[in-house]
């Protein structure tokens, strides 16, 4: 076989044919790329989720979508699911059974979600401080590395939490937070989550709040002029609430009604053992308010779904596959009809059988070869950015 | 010497039928094979060339009688012997002029372009009075030029017969003059033997002899 001269005249007729050349390589190339591409970012993020859940033993909260639940507690996404009273999170601890880190995961600043917590949440996610150091008192935040890597926020600078509804003037309004830490890379969403205390959540949701002492306020600021013979005064609207917590102001800083029912949208449950998980379970398990999960459960679950997704979505790719396939077949076959002419003249000036062969075959071989190379360093390539895509969308 | 003796030649459920008694060249000489469309020229010469096989008869080129050669032999023996001259050009596309003229190297044996090609073909170029267009592809340049790039290609390892199909019929009468002119200098320069089909009365004055085709099966009287 004259392989020197197949490669020759192929590659010359591929290289003047480039259009045609570069369009059956990018085709085939989708045909290999797409269901292995789907596989790869599939089992990425499975991996990435899965990973997160199995170390979340139980997350409790209201009835509806364990998803969501799940997506809350572990990832601070579904802001807007319902929420339960902060008192049942100390009532899962008053069991002896667990103990119990309440997240209220609901409001933002620039887009990151700020999560309220205790410093247990700390310790449990065994938080390690790149700078700074942990909570101490309302008003100060601890943000993800990503946070402060993507913002440019150091220790000492300030966060302004974003108003929910620009025109709810009774609603949440824009609290600035002092940075006290700053956490190190974890490859997990607290990176993208800015950390407060919980009343500093509740702070921002409006149930507590700090403004000027009543006694100290002019005439015109108060509803009923006359401190009266109960010794209540009460401000009217005008009144200066304030926007950030210091030391100069955070002893005004207060809570209208009970603490204990103030909300939190979940409770990770962290059971003492196996059994005492039995029993947590058992007792939540016929509650029609409340539901007790088990993440990674929800997670097998989702993926199951996910797996039966990706599977029609597979054979449809294939489908698609076999199409292109045959569409390319079809280019050759036409492609070989077109060249006939040239084949009969090669044949006439003395090119044996076997070379028209190889040059008839070299095409085929060199557009699957081609595309192979490229679906190889495409998968290369998203594997490579898959870890950073994924880190974006979910945390 | 190119020799044919009692050649039969037909296509499979076609009623043509070629048979020739005996046909001589003399080496080194020129041959205009002239007859109208369908009285099997372009078969003759592919017999000769050994792209056909007769159905019986002798084909000699030499002292080589083709049908003593098997297919792979008979291809070789085509690429160092003949250089074949086609009516419609056959040049590649995808290949510049110089490049068109090394094919014949580059699908046979190994595919390697002997030492001295690249000077040849410069030579040849030269000659044809296209060397300006060595790079260019065939689309580039005029159906005139193209067709002494074919010519050019059909003489590049110097073959000892040239077969040419009226290489001219694409052509205007003064590029034909020029063409023809051109092949039997280089055909005379390098000793070759000159079959060519030609249309044209008024080339046949070039060659030392013309063939009707007709009369060579006998059938020009009937």
């Amino acid at each position: 076989m004259n392989w020197r001269g197949i490669l020759f005249l192929g590659g010359r007729y591929l290289a003047g044919n480039r259009a045609k050349t570069v369009l059956l390589v990018l085709a085939f190339t989708l045909v290999w790329l797409l269901p292995a591409a789907i596989a790869l970012v599939v089992g990425k993020v499975e991996e990435k989720l899965r990973a997160r859940a199995s170390e979340t033993p139980l997350v409790l909260g209201h009835a509806g979508s364990a998803l969501e639940l799940t997506f809350n507690a572990l990832y601070f996404s579904k802001p807007e699911i319902a929420t339960i009273s902060a008192k049942e999170a100390d009532a899962v601890s008053a069991t002896d059974l667990a103990d119990a880190i309440p997240v209220y995961s609901r409001f933002s600043a620039g887009g990151k979600r700020i999560v309220g917590t205790t410093i247990d949440y700390f310790f449990f996610r065994e938080f390690s401080y790149e700078d700074g150091r942990t909570l101490i008192r309302p008003g100060e935040c601890v943000v993800g590395s990503a946070v402060a890597a993507e913002n440019g926020i150091a220790v000492g600078d300030a966060i302004i939490s974003s108003p929910e509804t620009l025109f709810d003037l009774a609603g949440v309004y824009p609290l600035k937070m002092t940075v006290c830490g700053v956490l190190e890379p974890s490859g997990s969403p607290d990176d993208h989550a800015i950390f407060v205390d919980l009343k500093t959540s509740w702070i921002i949701e409006g149930l507590g709040h700090g403004h000027q002492a009543a006694e100290q306020t002019d005439e015109e600021k108060r509803l009923v002029t006359d401190a009266g013979e109960e010794g209540v005064i009460r401000l009217n609207a005008s009144i200066e609430e304030f926007n950030e917590i210091n030391a100069d102001n955070i002893d005004s800083f207060h809570f209208h009604g009970e603490m204990g029912d103030n909300p939190v949208t979940a409770v990770i449950v962290i059971p003492r053992g196996a059994k005492e998980q039995a029993l947590l379970k058992g007792r939540f398990e016929s509650s029609t308010t409340r539901q007790l999960i088990t993440p990674s459960e929800e997670m097998d679950e989702l993926f199951a779904t996910v797996f039966s997704v990706q599977r029609i979505v597979l054979w449809l790719l294939v489908a698609v596959g076999v199409a292109t396939l045959m569409i390319g077949a079809m280019v050759f076959l036409l492609s070989n009809r077109l060249r006939r002419e040239e084949f009969r003249h090669l044949r006439h000036l003395g090119a044996s059988a076997g070379t028209l062969r190889g040059l008839i075959v070299f095409e085929g071989v060199f557009v699957v070869i081609a595309s192979l190379l490229c679906a190889t360093l495409g998968l290369v390539a998203i594997a490579a950015l898959a870890p950073f895509v994924i880190e974006r969308m979910i945390g | 010497m190119i020799l044919c003796e009692k050649l039969r030649f037909s296509y499979p459920g076609d009623g043509f039928e070629l048979r020739v008694d005996r046909f001589q060249v003399e080496t080194g000489s020129s041959v205009a094979l002239v007859g109208p469309s369908g009285c099997g020229k372009t078969t003759l010469l592919n017999l000769i060339a050994g792209i056909c096989s007769p159905d019986s008869g002798t084909v000699q080129v030499g002292d080589t009688e083709l049908e003593c050669l098997s297919e792979k032999v008979r291809q070789a023996f085509r690429l160092k012997t003949i250089g074949m001259v086609p009516q419609n050009f056959e040049l590649l596309d995808y290949l510049t002029v110089s490049e068109n003229l090394l094919v014949p190297f580059r699908i046979s044996g190994d595919g390697r372009v002997p030492d001295g090609a690249g000077e040849r073909v410069s030579e040849l170029l030269e000659r044809a009075g296209i060397a300006n267009h060595r790079d260019k592809f065939p689309s580039r340049i005029s159906q005139g030029e193209r067709q002494r790039v074919a010519m050019c290609r059909g003489l590049i390892s110097a073959p000892p017969v040239i077969l040419a199909d009226e290489p001219t019929g694409n052509l205007d009468p003064e590029n034909q003059e020029k063409i023809v002119a051109l092949l039997l200098e280089e055909a005379s320069r390098i000793g070759a033997t000159v079959l060519m089909i030609t249309h044209e009365p008024e080339l046949k004055r070039h060659f030392d002899r013309v063939i009707d085709v007709l009369e060579l099966r006998g059938e020009a009287l009937e």
